[in-house]
């Protein structure tokens, strides 16, 4: 697996980041959630912990993991966006990034928190959302094609 | 005689394409066993995952190069297995290169796995001096304690046949009071347990099991106030009356049930039937049998669920140990018809009819007999969890965290 891009890793890094992650049940139907502990250990893999074995969420990412499905994870703070698409390769129920992240969950929401588990997910694709950067790269490809015409005057 | 065309690992999970290959290789880890090399022999003794030094089991003598805690597969499943050696004929292989764990068969390299990390406890002793580790031992989510070592059912050759608990893995005799303590002091598990929930996160269970003991004035009766006393010094440490936990026990009568619910805060019961056939239970587990017989065992287990509520009480069996031979079934449909009946019967009266692998220990009675192939386990655990569904039952006590036995409770993660 190679290093993430340095922008991702501060927004993975950045704990007032948007972290969105998107599954699909077993009909293809999309199911999508707020994961505020998305995050990286490792710059190459990006792990994020669940709260409930019995969550929609999970039962997807199980599936996921089981049936080689991909999952879909958005990262977003001001108008930097990226998206990664890539395969759940661990679950973990036990060991030190478990730990970790139990750690973290109890400090950001309290000593009460608890979490299921820790999903590690390996990037497969990585695409630049952050709409200036789409915009630059659609202008440049077919720019005569894309913009409205108010901004040729 | 064959049972059937063996079919491998990839050849089922390309023909059960609705079952996971990580639950396939956990069923066939389980039944064809596992062995390490030297470089993961050496990984495992390192102070992350360096198991326990004294166990109830392998004649609780203690281990120079102790085995590290269950097997984890990347989904999160745990597999309970041990690399004894000269134990089976062609386990896969565990193997430790550039800092990870592989699975591998035949040199071919299967998948990335790791082991359950030491826990803090471990390498502490009570204030009686005795070893936490030699009190309690941990799984990937869950604590066991086993308070009585040593079987009653082998004084009178009536040990279930295929079972090697609190033996050295050789020899067909119980261990305890060779090399260790029969009963383990309330007090020490009360200190054990305490040390143990001083991590956080490590464990979301308690389980306790121990040798039947059938003395008492109403048989069994000894050995339930002893459960008492130890979940009562385990209760201790919680502010709930209640807490995550199973025993793992003989059939007890309703009354004596109800005291283990009612007197302490024990959350779900499991009298194992192991097998259900009528005639293969009366020889297989000849000391059930004694005490009181196949009926008793059942309606112990049906009773239970009036105490503990439906879906709070299990009772495993021993799969595969159909096939044992001479008595044993001779096909594969036999086997999963029988046990069908049995998961449905037990299902409608909130039972859950869980299962695990036989393997046929050099200690037991049934040692080197022929196990069932593969494609039995992957049939099997598939319509388990089909009739357990179809009863609105959950097997969330003894799932792919918590026990590491049990191929058809992985599957119910999807549920």
């Amino acid at each position: 697996m190679s290093k993430l891009p340095e922008e991702l890793l501060d927004l993975l890094k950045d704990t007032g980041s948007v972290k969105v992650v998107a599954t699909i049940d077993g009909d293809g139907v999309p199911h999508v959630v707020f994961k505020g502990s998305l995050t990286t250990f490792d710059d190459e893999t990006i792990v994020f912990a669940e709260g409930v074995e019995s969550s929609l969420s999970n039962k997807n990412l199980v599936r996921s993991i089981w049936f080689d499905k991909k999952v879909a994870i958005n990262i977003t703070k001001g108008l930097i966006s990226y998206q990664i698409k890539g395969f759940p390769y661990k679950y973990l129920i036990t060991g030190t990034i478990f730990r970790q992240m139990l750690d973290r969950a109890r400090e950001r929401r309290g000593p009460e928190a608890d979490i299921a588990g820790v999903w590690v997910i390996a990037p497969d694709e990585i695409r630049n959302e952050s709409p200036a950067w789409r915009s630059a790269l659609a202008k440049e490809e077919r720019g005569l094609f894309h913009s409205h015409l108010d901004l040729w005057r | 005689m064959k049972l059937n065309n063996e079919l491998g690992l990839d050849a089922l999970v390309e023909k059960y394409s609705d079952v996971p290959k990580s639950v396939i290789l956990k069923l066939d880890l389980q039944r064809r066993g596992i062995a390490f090399t030297d470089a993961t022999t050496e990984e495992t003794y390192t102070p992350y995952y360096r198991g326990p030094a004294q166990t109830a089991f392998s004649g609780g003598t203690k281990l120079e190069r102790p085995f590290p805690g269950p097997l984890l597969l990347r989904d999160g499943t745990s597999v309970l297995a041990s690399p004894v050696k000269n134990q089976f004929s062609d386990p896969y292989t565990i193997d430790f290169v550039d800092g990870k764990f592989y699975v591998t068969d035949k040199g071919k390299r299967l998948d990335e796995v790791d082991f359950t990390p030491r826990p803090d406890f471990y390498g502490k002793v009570t204030s009686r001096g005795v070893p936490m580790e030699s009190i309690a031992w941990s799984r990937p989510q869950r604590l066991d304690i086993i308070p009585y070592r040593y079987c009653h059912y082998w004084d009178t050759k009536d040990q279930c046949k295929f079972c090697a608990f609190f033996t050295d893995l050789k020899q067909q005799k119980q261990a305890a009071g060779d090399n260790y303590e029969k009963i383990i002091h309330p007090e020490d598990i009360y200190e054990t347990v305490q040390e143990a929930l001083k991590e956080p996160g490590r464990y979301s269970q308690i389980n306790l099991t121990a040798g039947t003991d059938y003395s008492g004035e109403v048989p069994f009766d000894k050995e339930v106030t002893r459960y008492i006393e130890v979940l009562q010094a385990i209760g201790r440490n919680f502010r709930t009356r209640r807490f995550p936990s199973q025993l793992i026990a003989p059939a007890y009568t309703k009354q004596q049930v109800k005291r283990l619910h009612d007197e302490t805060g024990l959350s779900s019961y499991c009298p194992d039937i192991e097998v259900w056939d009528k005639e293969l239970f009366k020889w297989i587990c000849s000391g059930k049998e004694k005490w009181f017989g196949r009926d008793y065992w059942i309606k112990s287990a049906l009773d239970a669920v009036e105490i503990f509520g439906k879906g709070n009480v299990y009772t495993n069996f021993v799969a595969g140990v159909e096939f044992a031979k001479p008595q044993s079934f001779t096909s594969i449909e036999q086997a999963l018809d029988s046990n069908f009946e049995a998961c449905e019967y037990f299902a409608k009266n909130g039972v859950v009819y869980l299962s695990l692998v036989w393997t046929p220990w050099k200690s037991t009675a049934l040692a080197g007999q022929e196990q069932p192939p593969l494609e039995y386990y992957v049939r099997l655990i598939k319509g388990l969890v089909e009739i357990r569904k179809h009863y609105g039952l959950a097997s969330d006590n003894d799932d792919f965290k918590h026990c590491g036995n049990h191929g058809d409770s992985d599957l119910e993660r999807l549920n």
